[in-house]
């Protein structure tokens, strides 16, 4: 016969299909009364009958997340998650509080000198990596290079650029040397986490594939877009920590996915959690839901050299013609904060400014005294995701009211990012208004002013899509990362605040929430205010 | 037929050649930069050039398309230019998920597919046929993406029968395919319906009957054979697009397969990533096609290819 070899795949393929009908029948019966019913899902809140019943997943708690970890890399992390998947296993001289205040974490103590320029650190002892090696201030130099060597090309690099010396006396002591004073270095120190070295010899750049650090968890498994495992470290130098076997992080990319499998006890604990899902699960007694205030800032940058936005009157209006109460209401699902500075309450040395309060009035007469009685025809750009667009709406309409004519062109976020970044000078920039957000990475007052408000920083070379430019406002970034008595440069950071704020470069509309939901049987899982889960102190009740 | 095949084999090779081309100058004339994209927003200038020279985005196109070429050949399929993991590393855990996703899901399509045409065609006109049709119309048009919250809700919420999603065990697929196989299984149903019927018509049907056969064997045997051409074309097909991945079940059901990793590398430009899936997509459907091809012979002598 011709078919041999087909025949007999045709044959077990169709023994395939069999075994599969025969499962799927009964299922299928069910799915087609689903669609008669037509239940929609949000009536069906219905109490899970697991009632307090203890986790599905005993002292092996899973997290819920939207997104993939990217790297597990602690000095070439970008991303909010690997950085997440990062400090579970590694930690830095110094970390961050719940709060993202900064913190010592392995050093003991630290010294910082007159001029800004030496830091000298004290180095808890008896620490050890995972893979058994010593931690010392050799490994801490060993680290720094890492990250300092060109040729690794390593995201964290621009963070350290000003270091100019490391030394280690002895080994519990390293002593940095800055080429000029720079004041948001111990939150760089907080971002820096400490690999081990003899692991580094081993794996070079497939690090990223076998973490050892000598954090409260060790690396179990990584499987690209399923799952990242990461165990107890029995040896952890906290005494009683972690309290958990095990935590698997699982990314959900849908909303309603998450949300599921917090209801199934699936997953213990979930972030983001959905904002138009809050109020649903807050009737549920299985689930808690956590709000704080991120550092997560939105606003309209108004390109400051272009017409009629280099009026200041124009750039006022359109802060007063602006309802934040609504904003909120409408585009966050009530859950946020008006911004009321340049960065959010959270962020290092953020000054509290008066608020420019919604009046359609006053916003029209401002705009008769630039010369534009009857508004303007004019454009804003933001990414095409669903809250950007929703966002622009709701601009648009506000706008409309004082005779603004907005036209909303959202793009996809690498096209955005092109058309921002390919005019070279500001004269040939054609951005009007951008639609976006910011949030430091290492939530330093530096880390949220300079790439935004410098004139260094237009783009391409930073994030200054305001083409804002004071004299001022230059200096006083520079003063302020001399000034080596955090309340020195406070008071700058104030001045610079309040500076920016009347020229409003921006129009300044809110601060997102990180809003998390857990299982009531579950404690000690954080979400820091920049987005990033902590879960050192996870407890399973 | 064993040299048709081969031949047909052969000639893969220039079309996936011709495809790698499109391919990859699509991919670079869309607007996007990778290297500023993956150094990250706080970036300087210097680093973003850094990270291009880097990753050779600095040389010509034809430069980078020649080592491009040349590391393929050596079966290198590069590194992900964000995340530095090996392309076809990825690949591998990628696939396999979509592959199970796509077979469970054509399987039961298939099956109960064929089945309600058979039925709506045979009692034509009749509530079996009305009923089939009403099915198929559903499957057809309930959104696959609301139909999967739909069931997870019932399955996994309420019932807590199968898992929300993941790929853990093989109940975890029980939903996702179910989700998938809907629209495709009404889409079966409809066209094997129409395909019977015109079979029906045919003189050899008439033939048969007037034989005094059966008519589960005229059904069966005669009817059935000659109207499966078009129901393979259609699963050959819907087999294809498949194996690309679903975005939509795999996002709902949070499935890591390629789908999903096709759309996060595209909004990151991870072009190594992209052209390895595209070459991969581009080889499946032809693979298909061929065999689709082979099927036509099997199910119709008249179609089977010589060998000379």
């Amino acid at each position: 016969m011709k078919f041999k070899g087909k025949s007999w795949s045709m044959l077990s393929l169709l023994i395939v299909m069999a075994i599969v009908a025969s499962a799927c029948s009964s299922n299928n019966n069910n799915a087609a009364g689903s669609e008669n019913g037509s239940s929609p899902s949000s009536s069906a809140s219905a109490p899970s009958e697991s009632g307090a019943a203890p986790s599905k997943n005993g002292n092996n708690p899973v997290i819920a997340v939207n997104a993939n970890f990217i790297t597990l890399d602690p000095h070439n992390t970008s991303d909010t998650l690997s950085i997440t998947g990062a400090r579970t296993m590694y930690e830095g001289l110094m970390g961050f509080d719940d709060n993202m205040q900064v913190v010592p974490v392995l050093a003991e103590s630290y010294e910082i000198s007159e001029d800004g320029l030496v830091y000298t650190f004290k180095l808890k002892q008896n620490i050890k990596f995972h893979d058994g090696t010593d931690f010392n201030s050799e490994a801490v130099k060993v680290n720094i290079e890492r990250i300092l060597d060109e040729k690794n090309n390593l995201r964290f690099r621009k963070s350290f650029a000003k270091v100019s010396k490391i030394e280690t006396p002895d080994a519990a002591t390293v002593v940095f040397t800055l080429s000029e004073p720079y004041n948001a270095f111990l939150n760089k120190l907080a971002m820096g986490l400490m690999i081990s070295p003899a692991a580094l010899t081993e794996f070079g750049t497939d690090i990223s594939k076998h973490p050892s650090g000598t954090g409260p968890f060790k690396f179990k498994e990584w499987v690209e877009g399923d799952r990242l495992v990461v165990e107890k470290n029995p040896d952890y130098w906290q005494q009683g920590l972690p309290k958990v076997d095990s935590v698997t992080f699982k990314p959900v990319p849908e909303n309603g996915s998450r949300i599921a499998m917090l209801k199934t006890g699936e997953a213990d604990f979930i972030y983001p959690m959905p904002t138009e899902q809050v109020a649903e699960v807050e009737g549920d007694g299985n689930i808690v839901v956590d709000k704080i205030d991120s550092t997560i800032v939105r606003y309209i940058t108004l390109n400051t050299m272009k017409k009629p936005y280099d009026d200041l009157k124009v750039r006022q209006a359109i802060n007063y013609a602006i309802d934040k109460d609504a904003y909120l209401k409408v585009v966050k699902s009530g859950l946020g904060a008006k911004l009321d500075s340049t960065m959010s309450s959270k962020t290092q040395f953020y000054s509290q400014q008066p608020a420019y309060d919604y009046d359609v009035e006053k916003a029209k007469q401002l705009l008769s005294e630039a010369g534009y009685p009857d508004g303007f025809d004019a454009e804003i750009w933001g990414e095409n995701d669903s809250e950007s667009v929703k966002g622009m709406q709701f601009i648009k309409q506000q706008l409309e009211l004082v005779g603004i004519k907005l036209e909303v062109k959202s793009m996809e976020g690498a096209t955005l990012s092109d058309q921002i970044n390919t005019p070279a000078t500001p004269a040939d920039a054609k951005i009007q208004m951008w639609f976006v957000s910011w949030s430091p990475s290492s939530n330093d007052a530096d880390g949220a002013t300079r790439g935004l408000f410098s004139s260094t920083m237009f783009p391409p070379a930073g994030s200054n899509t305001a083409y804002y430019k004071n004299d001022n406002v230059d200096k006083w970034i520079e003063d302020a990362n001399k000034a080596t008595d955090p309340e020195t440069a406070k008071t700058i950071f104030a001045d610079i605040q309040k500076q920016i704020w009347a020229d409003a470069p921006w129009a300044f509309l809110g601060v997102d929430q990180v809003i998390s939901g857990k299982r009531n049987n579950i404690e000690g899982v954080t979400v820091l205010p920049d987005g990033s889960i902590n879960i050192l102190k996870a407890e399973v009740k | 037929m064993g040299r048709y095949a081969l031949q047909r084999l052969i000639g893969i090779v220039p079309l996936l050649f011709i495809v790698s081309v499109l391919v990859f100058m699509f991919i670079h004339l869309i607007p996007g930069d990778p290297a500023r994209l993956i150094a990250g927003k706080e970036a300087t200038l210097e680093e973003i050039n850094q990270t291009r020279v880097l990753l050779g985005l600095d040389q010509p196109l034809w430069k980078q398309y020649l080592s491009y070429m040349k590391d393929m050949f050596q079966g290198d399929l590069g590194n992900s230019i964000r995340s530095g993991l090996p392309v076809t590393e990825m690949m591998k855990s990628r696939f396999l998920p979509t592959l199970w996703l796509t077979l469970l899901s054509m399987a039961w399509a298939v099956v109960i597919g064929v089945v309600i045409g058979i039925v709506s065609a045979v009692k034509r006109n009749k509530w079996p046929d009305y009923a089939g049709m009403l099915i198929a119309i559903s499957g057809i048009s309930i959104p696959g993406f609301w139909l999967g919250l739909v069931l997870i809700q019932i399955f996994s919420v309420q019932l807590g029968w199968f898992p929300t999603g993941g790929i853990d065990s093989w109940k975890s697929y029980v939903l996702p395919s179910l989700t998938l196989g809907a629209g495709i299984m009404s889409m079966i149903a409809r066209f094997s319906r129409s395909s019977m019927l015109e079979t029906m018509r045919e003189d050899y049907i008439r033939t048969a009957r007037a034989k005094g056969l059966m008519e589960f064997v005229v059904v069966g045997r005669h009817a059935l054979r000659n109207s499966l051409i078009q129901v393979v074309t259609i699963a050959g097909l819907q087999f294809g697009f498949l194996l690309g991945g679903s975005v939509m079940v795999e996002t709902v059901f949070s499935i890591p397969g390629l789908g999903r990793m096709l759309v996060d590398s595209i909004s990151f430009r991870d072009y190594t990533v992209i052209q390895a899936e595209l070459l991969l997509f581009a080889a499946e459907f032809i693979l298909i096609n061929l065999v689709v091809d082979l099927l036509y012979g099997v199910l119709n002598p008249k179609i089977r290819y010589a060998d000379n």
